[in-house]
Order: C-alpha cells, then structure tokens, then sequence
C-alpha cells in the first residue's frame, strides 16, 4: 500500500524511500581525485611529523629560526600590500566600469580577461624587463625628472608586490563590479534627498553596501597570494623569499621532505582556514590560484 | 546620483582617469612583450634601435623550443580530452544523482583549484618518485589532469543544471533509448558547458607552470618550463617571441570562445 486517507479523506503519496542513484558516475573521478590529489598531499603532511625522526621537531624548527619566521613575514607583508593596493585601485575601475555606458566598458572588460588568461610567465618576464635597472619604467621616471637614479624595482619586495598586484587586479575588479552593478540607484537618491553630499554619499552609503564584497574579493586575493611561486621567486631576490618558494626549496634543493611538508601544512592550513571564512560569511566565489 | 556618470560632475573624471589608467597598467606588459619579440637590440632596450625577426627564426631553428611546444601540445589535448569526459560523466553524477555526502563530494573535485598549487606539486613529485611516474608523460597528464578536471566539472555540471530533464525524458517517451537520448538530445544541448570545459582545460595545462616544474625532466619538459628554465638564466628576447607565441593563442582561443557562445546563443 503506498498511499493512505488522512481525516479529510484527502489521500496523500507516502514519503517515498530514496534510492541513492548516479553515485556511479562520479566513482571514477572520486577514484582519480583520491589516488592523485588527496593522497600524495595526505601522504606529504604525514611526512612533516615522522621525517626524520616521529614528532613535532619539523614545527619547532620552522617557528624556532629567525630565517624561517622572516620568510612567513614576507609572505603576509606581500599579500596584504597586494591586497591593499589591489582594493584602491580596484574600486574606483569596479564603480566607473557599473556606471560607464556602452562602449568603452567593453573593451575595458576585453582588456581585463586578456590579461586574466594571459600566460603567467610571459606576463611575469615582461615585469622583469619592465622594472629593471635600465628598464622602461626607471627611464620614464627619469626621463620625467622625478628620480635621478634608478630605483631598485626587482629582485626585491617592491618587484613581488607590482607584478602580484598586477595579476590580482582582474581578480578583485570583477566581483566588485558585481556587487556595485547589484546596488539600487535609488538608495542614493534617497540619501541625497535627506541632505547628504557627494563625499557623504560615498562613505555612508556607497561604501558600507559595497564593504561585504570588498571584503569577500580582498580576502580571496590576500589567499591567492599567500600560495604564489612564480611571480616571487621570479621578480623577488633570493633574499626576500615567500613561503610557496620554501616549500619548493625544501623538496628540490635540500630534499628535506619533513620540513617540506611542515611548510606545506603551515600554507594549506592558513589558505583553507581563510576559505573556510570566506564561504562562512560571502558565499561561493571561484578563485584560480597560482 | 553616485551610480549615475552623467551626474557625478567632476568625480566622472576622476573615476574615468583612474579607470584608463588600470587599463593602461594592464595592458601595458601586453603589448610591451610583442614589440620587444620584434626589436633588435639583444638587451631589450626599448624602443629598440631597429626591428628585426630575428628572435622567431632563433625560436624556430632550436629544436628544443619546438619539442617542448610539441611536447606541451600533446599533453593539452590528452588532459582536454580525458578532462572533459571524466567531467561529463561526474556531471551527470553530481547533478542528477542523489546520494549522501554529494555537496561535499563536489566541493572535493573543486578543492584543486583553491589549493595553492605548490603543495599539489610537491607532493605529487614525491608520490611519482615512488610509483615511477615522474619524469614521464603520463606524470604530466595526471597531474595537468587534477587541476583541469575541476573547470571542467564546474562548466559542464553549470550547462546541465540549465537543461530542462523532461525534453531528455521526452525522447525516451517517444521511444528512444536512454543512451539514445542522452546523446542525441542532451548532449547538444549542452554543448557550450563541454566547449568551455574543453577551453578552460586546454588552457590549464598549457600554461600550467608550477607543476610542470617538478614534473619535467631533462628529455622532457613542456613549454612554459622552458621558458621557465630559461629565464633563470638570461632575459634573452628568445623568451619574448616564445612569450607573444603564447599570448597570441590564448587571444585566438578567447575569440573562438566569445564567438562560440554568441553561435550556440542564437
């Protein structure tokens, strides 16, 4: 019997049991993913506490060294330069790109996914030739009159944070734009009505509505950050690393596969614990991370 | 009157300023990289003194520039093809199914991509050492294969959920066999998820950069690593025509997407 009358008489279906169906089809992706995701990246955080001897010592040594420590410094400085900066100037481009007309908006919108999917080598090289010595922008500056000799712009900090926030740019600019297109206009017509001025306008209404994708774009971009390997170890010196080149530095040159991995909990635990964050409070966004 | 251009007064130009400026700093490394490819001067200075081909025909007559592109090549096509019938499959699974643990199955396929991709290297450099499979062209295309997969479940799981089940349910009425009709009518309906999904996974794996480092090996090495390889040497303009190469194809591959999607659309 699969229905019954209530009261009423009224039948109503029962509750039919669910089967669980097309679990089949995703066996071989589950298969794949975990033999060659889950478990070489299981199988390498394991190794960060039983190489060379079981135990925290990997950790004590990561935290315990002033080198170490300065590494993760620079890391976080970097990022959250980039982020900073990223946000600035990304607003202003995210607001005129939801208010511009037609044309022009475009071709700004072509330009940014271009440079999205630009390969990242050829943009970082470009950097590198850029920022040197005797590279465009120290001529420019020069030829300007506003420096008399050229500025240390790679091999250094300052180098990892244009060409970071160079690739990062797109990616906080696009969201943002979302979250401004989404705004209603008349909020601040309303705001205007009862008296507030432009800069008011800005700061008590345009701002605090956009602020939940502010916040969601820069706390994906100060992620993404966090994990990069080749924009720092290209255009940064081999005095200012980041922690993404440690962890390669530990496996390919000293083929120390404990510390290897500890370095490699430390990044993965502050990146998803972030993301964890991100999704509790912005929702979903798909980042792409390299 | 904050979201309205024509009433921003002189703010409009501010904000436009700022806008062509950004635009200008992203196109800048673009465009830089193209003209460098075609100047004379060996120390990149710029503007060159004359323009020359030089660089290309360097690029060209190295056999080890046109293997890793060949090598790069061979390796994008198998992970696209692998990508987007292990994401078809996964899709139908993820969105037609119902099991226990599905959301968090999915939001495993899609941790790849959130991962810093430098713990996925070095730990899969560590798990090839051991199986044997370093070095070799299968390591690539496994490992290309983990960071494609996840673009490519997203697009095709996205076009599937937009596809109405009971035009599919349909054609099995009017006596087609479910296989039949998945093919014949669902399929094609979805096919601007599986051309993204192809895209997107061709360009993963060939611009993947990070992994390819730890996987390559002396005999073989994809592109993006020998650029790599070679820019921790010198900044010879070699790179910069290598580097336009590249960029040129990402441009062509971005065009065949906007203008497939504006076909399948009407």
């Amino acid at each position: 019997m699969s229905t019954f009358s209530d009261a009423s008489g009224v039948v109503t279906p029962l509750p039919k049991i669910r089967r669980p169906t097309g679990f089949s089809g995703v066996v071989p992706a589950f298969a794949f993913v975990g033999i060659f995701f889950v478990a070489p990246v299981a199988i390498l955080l394991l190794r960060s506490v039983l190489e060379p001897v079981p135990g925290l010592g990997n950790y004590a040594q990561l935290i315990g060294s002033s080198t170490y420590l300065k590494i993760f410094a620079n890391t976080f400085i970097v990022s959250g330069l980039v982020t900073v900066i990223s946000l600035v100037i990304g607003f202003p481009v995210a607001w005129a790109l939801a208010i511009m007309p037609g044309r022009l908006t475009s071709v700004i919108f072509a330009i940014l996914l271009l440079s999205m999917w630009t390969n990242l080598l050829a943009r970082t090289y470009a950097w590198m030739v850029l920022l040197q010595r005797t590279g465009l922008i120290n001529k420019m500056l020069m030829g300007m009159g506003l420096i008399d000799q050229p500025l240390a712009l790679v091999n250094n900090l300052t180098g990892v944070t244009i060409g970071m926030t160079y690739i990062m740019l797109p990616f906080i600019i696009l969201p943002l734009y979302g979250v401004i297109k989404k705004i209603d206009p008349s909020t601040l017509q309303a705001a205007a009505l009862c008296g507030a001025n432009r800069w008011q306008c800005l700061t008590r209404v345009l701002l605090p509505l956009a602020m939940p994708g502010m916040a969601a774009g820069a706390l994906m971009v100060f992620v993404m950050s966090l994990g990069y390997f080749v924009t720092p170890s290209l255009l940064g010196g081999t005095a200012n690393m980041m922690l993404a080149e440690l962890i390669a530095q530990f496996v390919q040159s000293l083929v120390n596969w404990g510390m290897g991995g500890a370095a490699a909990l430390v990044l993965l635990v502050v990146t998803l614990s972030l993301y964890a964050v991100q999704l509790r409070f912005f929702g979903n966004q798909n980042p792409g991370g390299r | 009157m904050l979201l309205n251009f024509d009433r921003l007064g002189w703010w409009k130009y501010l904000l436009l300023g700022i806008t062509l400026l950004t635009a200008a700093f992203l196109l800048l490394p673009i465009v830089f990289i193209a003209a460098l490819s075609f100047g004379s001067s060996q120390w990149l200075i710029f503007p060159p003194p004359g323009w020359t081909f030089q660089w290309y025909r360097e690029l060209f007559a190295d056999p080890r520039w046109l293997e890793s592109a060949l090598t790069s090549f061979k390796i994008a096509v198998i992970v696209t093809v692998l990508s987007v019938l292990l994401g078809l499959v996964t899709s139908f699974g993820l969105v037609r199914g119902s099991f226990m643990f599905r959301d968090a199955l999915k939001a495993l396929f899609l941790t790849p991509m959130i991962l810093p991709v430098v713990v996925l290297a070095v730990a899969l450099y560590a798990f090839f050492l051991r199986i044997g499979l370093g070095g070799t062209l299968t390591g690539f295309v496994i490992s290309h294969l983990v960071l494609a997969l996840p673009f490519s479940i997203l697009s095709i799981s996205s076009a599937l959920e937009g596809f109405d089940k009971s035009i599919e349910d349909a054609a099995v009425l009017c006596g087609a066999s479910p296989l039949e009709a998945k093919i014949r009518v669902t399929l094609p309906a979805i096919s601007h998820g599986l051309f993204s999904a192809a895209v997107f996974s061709f360009l993963t794996s060939w611009d993947e950069v990070v992994v390819a480092i730890f996987m390559s090996s002396p005999t073989l090495q994809t592109l993006p690593v020998k650029v790599w390889a070679t820019l921790r040497q010198d900044l010879t303009p070699v790179v910069a025509a290598a580097s336009t190469l590249l960029i040129l194809l990402t441009i062509i591959l971005m065009a065949l997407v906007a203008v497939v999607r504006k076909v399948l659309k009407q």
